[in-house]
């Protein structure tokens, strides 16, 4: 870690400080503001400043205190912390499949290619595969086992949620599993490791920067899913993600919506703080 | 069962997972019938009819600028940020780490809304950014800048910096340097990111919708109405399309550089 | 450097042609011959960008694409906020003299008195899809998805805030517009029972595609969208319940900033044409505003009481209307239904 010219600064950092600066800062401090008032009476802002749309969001009224909101947001943490195990467990060895093939350009073309094809199509191919008389219960009967009732349910949201998010682990984990120094396991054996803790020992920590990078894109994005569980869910799982968009969308209650958005951006942040003050005597907390 | 083959067997696993959504739709797109997901028998009016959509031509060729473009862009910059932000400390470091992650947590119609708001504004008072492909660009880059930023960034931390050093004392101009030795170790890096920023932007349609103008509508905004509207063998044709092109090319690719 | 900053600042530069029509609307609900027909007569450049919702083509327009478009396409419950907050113009009934062409009610809409800021597109109603196969016995009630009595098998009721509250309110007998907390009380407690018997919420193709598949039996949905499925399964049907349902009207506006007036105008004036707004409904199998295209309609969709209810079943039909502030009270009994 050196201390910078202020040329090589302005060549590597500037360009990408200045843009993010002036195309995602600007406008969240806009969307911050609107978090202040209020619903115009034609679905449009108006003042004065207020905390009324947190208030709300809190359940924090006179007539006492109504977690509605605080579920859901539970809820949704729940959705994202089930969603990015399953996908660590299923893109874990992968990463390590690929890294380890000769064709290692083409299964990670292979992996991002469906997602090609557009989110909500893909969505509603789950759809046809859950449904009573879909994909997955032809297949069963055909086995002569039992047929399942998986459309709509909580288990298709979270196959759903799992099946988007999976591309966002591999491929940063795969950067990092790439690269990995093999030699050390042979150390950890040559010291008499067995395979578990020789893994464990000599690669898991290498493969370490891209799993945490990995687990922030699946999770993060993952707290704010909403046409999965609309669609799969027949609106029946309701997330906070569902609740942001109902108030751009039909409810029109841009203020109300701002100020859902920022209680979901202010915790992931505050979370993500925290970890990096725990994790930054360990070197890991570089990643933030 | 060896280790190897159970990684293996996980691997085609997991890869029939990713596909089995790809096979039905593939499927679909034959189907005779216009709304249903009952097998009515096979067609092939659905690419008939996607030959004479005019409009949909559109539609794609305005996804791929978008998606081409703005990965380009966001894949230098995000690079050299993350170049940046590993080697240097500097005021501020901080505060743009967490920069990075707004577009990661904010929801899409959030960011969507906010640049749709920050484009007016500037077109009132600037008079630029006048919404179009190019405002379309600008906010996939957007997003897709912390994206790359992270997956670089992962692939750098760990990587073992006497390389660098000793190059540097062999006498390697700075940009000699990075062109040489850090550049290839982290390459891995840049392509997973890059990959993973185009195949973003391809399926972005919330941001897109709010920041696009007259003229700039992508295949997913099409596609998004489309579904709404029930009409939906044509875009399971358009996704059959796509997956076919892409797959030819990438056989192509390999070939080519089998035979290198 | 200085090439990809030119390139950038082109691709900024909004092309700016002569002869340009902008249209933002639903995809495919202009026949793509109406569009030619149009572009041939009238040597114009034709631009046809599309939106999933209408709050979102809202959203846009509040955003500053009012001086984008030329047409835009909204649903009537927005059409007198659009002219409060002056983002449509008031219209010049001289250059649209097929406004006569209009059945008479369409010509003095109640969202849009005398047409002063939209014209008629299509039209259509909102009620219950379902499976005669599988309901012998039909279906004429709300009370098939509100009373666990009237229970026939699975069914679906749309993901719409309005609509859906709206037909609970209706079933208990009042307005879908009322704004009595207790009455909102009662439809709320009415869709929590449902949710349970039911099997959820769907958009309204979704729904449909469920009735389909045969995982429903019982659907709240549009009547177009129903339609338009007969020739896949004769044995759904459409009825508008007996308590009443939803009218909607998708209409034609000018956004108050548009770049081409002259084109549109005469681009509205040519959909009210009796053959082209016959094109336009045979097409999209919604009911058409001009009565003067009676003629050319397809029989089936003339004939249809689904598609043209009889004035009885007319009476009983409720527009939707923007509530205002009270909206928010919806929004919390929807995000309760879906919550519990």
């Amino acid at each position: 870690m050196n201390r910078p010219s202020w040329r090589r600064l302005l060549a590597t950092v500037a360009p990408g400080a200045f843009w993010l600066v002036v195309f995602s800062l600007l406008p969240t401090l806009l969307i911050l503001y609107a978090s202040f008032l209020q619903r115009g009476p034609h679905g449009w802002l108006s003042g004065p400043l207020t905390l009324v749309n947190y208030a709300r969001f809190f359940g924090i009224s006179s007539s006492g205190f109504d977690p509605l909101y605080l579920n859901i947001l539970g809820r949704s943490f729940l959705l994202g912390i089930v969603t990015t195990v399953a996908v660590v467990l299923l893109g874990y060895p992968f990463a390590f499949f690929i890294a380890r093939s000769r064709h290692k350009n083409l299964l990670l073309l292979l992996v991002v290619l469906p997602f090609w094809t557009n989110f909500l199509i893909r969505v509603y191919a789950w759809i046809v595969i859950f449904q009573r008389r879909g994909v997955l219960n032809a297949l069963l009967t055909y086995l002569h086992l039992p047929t399942l009732h998986l459309y709509p349910s909580w288990t298709a949201v979270y196959v759903g949620t799992i099946y988007t998010y999976l591309p966002f682990l591999i491929l940063p984990l795969y950067a990092s599993v790439e690269k990995v120094d093999w030699t050390l396991l042979e150390a950890a054996y040559d010291l008499g490791a067995g395979r578990v803790r020789g893994f464990w020992h000599a690669i898991f920590p290498q493969t370490l920067p891209g799993l945490v990078a990995g687990v922030l894109l699946v999770f993060i994005p993952a707290l704010g899913t909403f046409v999965i569980s609309d669609l799969l869910g027949a609106g029946k799982a309701i997330l906070i993600g569902n609740v942001i968009q109902q108030q751009f969308g039909g409810s029109r209650d841009w203020a109300f919506g701002s100020a859902a958005a920022f209680v979901l951006m202010a915790l992931v942040l505050l979370g993500l703080w925290l970890y990096a003050r725990r994790a930054g005597e360990s070197g890991m907390g570089e990643l933030l | 069962m060896s280790g190897r083959r159970l990684l293996t067997l996980h691997g085609v696993l997991v890869l029939l997972f990713l596909y089995l959504p790809i096979a039905v739709i593939v499927v679909l797109s034959f189907n005779a019938s216009k709304y249903g997901v009952q097998w009515h028998g096979f067609t092939l009016k659905w690419y008939a009819a996607l030959l004479g959509h005019a409009r949909i031509h559109g539609y794609v060729t305005n996804s791929l600028i978008i998606a081409t473009s703005s990965t380009l862009i966001a894949t230098v910059l995000g690079t050299l940020l993350a170049l940046g932000i590993h080697r240097y400390r500097f005021f501020g470091r901080g505060g743009l780490l967490f920069l990075l992650y707004v577009p990661v947590v904010i929801p899409d119609i959030v960011m969507g809304v906010s640049l749709l708001l920050f484009f007016a504004w500037a077109q009132n008072y600037l008079r630029a950014l006048h919404l179009g492909l190019g405002t379309v660009i600008v906010a996939h880059v957007t997003f897709q800048i912390a994206y790359v930023t992270l997956v670089v960034k992962s692939r750098l931390a760990g990587l073992d910096p006497s390389l660098e050093e000793a190059a540097a004392d062999l006498g390697a101009t700075s940009w000699r340097r990075f062109w040489k030795v850090t550049f290839p170790l982290v390459w891995p890096g840049i392509a997973a990111a890059a990959l993973l920023a185009f195949t973003l932007s391809l399926d972005d349609f919330v941001i897109t919708f709010f920041t696009a103008g007259p003229g700039s509508t992508t295949l997913p905004i099409y596609i998004y109405s489309s579904v709404k509207r029930g009409v939906t063998p044509e875009v399971h044709a358009v996704s059959t399309l796509m997956i076919l092109v892409t797959t030819m090319a990438l056989l192509g690719v390999q070939r080519a550089s089998n035979r290198r | 450097m200085k090439k990809t900053l030119l390139a950038l600042l082109l691709l900024l530069t909004p092309v700016l042609a002569r002869g340009e029509l902008r249209i933002f609307n639903w995809s495919d609900y202009v026949p793509e011959e109406v569009l030619q027909e149009f572009s041939k007569r009238y040597d114009v450049r034709i631009i046809y960008d599309t939106f999933e919702s209408p709050e979102a083509m809202m959203a846009k327009l509040q955003g500053g694409a009012v001086r984008d478009y030329d047409i835009i396409v909204p649903p009537d419950y927005y059409v007198a906020e659009l002219a409060r907050s002056g983002l449509i113009t008031k219209l010049d009934h001289g250059r649209l003299p097929n406004l006569k062409n209009l059945y008479p009610e369409f010509q003095d809409p109640a969202y849009d008195p005398h047409d002063a800021y939209s014209v008629p597109y299509q039209w259509g109603t909102t009620g219950i899809a379902y499976r005669k196969s599988d309901v012998p016995g039909g279906v004429d009630s709300w009370a098939v998805f509100f009373d666990p009595k009237a229970y026939v098998g699975p069914f679906l009721l749309l993901d719409e805030m309005r609509e859906t509250i709206g037909a609970a309110l209706k079933y208990l007998g009042y307005s879908l517009n009322d704004t009595n907390p207790d009455h909102l009380e009662e439809a709320k407690q009415l869709l929590i029972s449902a949710k349970k018997r039911g099997m959820g919420f769907a958009d309204s193709v979704g729904a449909r595609s469920r009735l389909l598949a045969g995982d429903a039996v019982v659907v709240h949905n549009y009547s177009g969208d129903i339609f338009a499925i007969k020739d896949e399964d004769p044995s759904i049907t459409y009825v508008i319940p007996k308590e009443g349902g939803t009218i909607w009207v998708d209409a034609l506006a000018i956004p108050a900033q548009a770049p081409d007036l002259e084109n549109a105008y005469a681009f509205i004036n040519f959909l009210l044409e009796p053959k082209v707004a016959a094109a336009v409904s045979n097409y999209n199998r919604y009911a058409s505003p001009v009565k003067a295209a009676e003629p050319y309609l397809d029989r089936d969709l003339l004939f249809n009481p689904a598609v043209y209810p009889t004035p009885e079943v007319r009476a009983k039909l409720e527009f939707i209307h923007d509530l205002g502030p009270a909206t928010q009270l919806y929004d919390r009994i929807w995000t309760e239904v879906k919550a519990r």
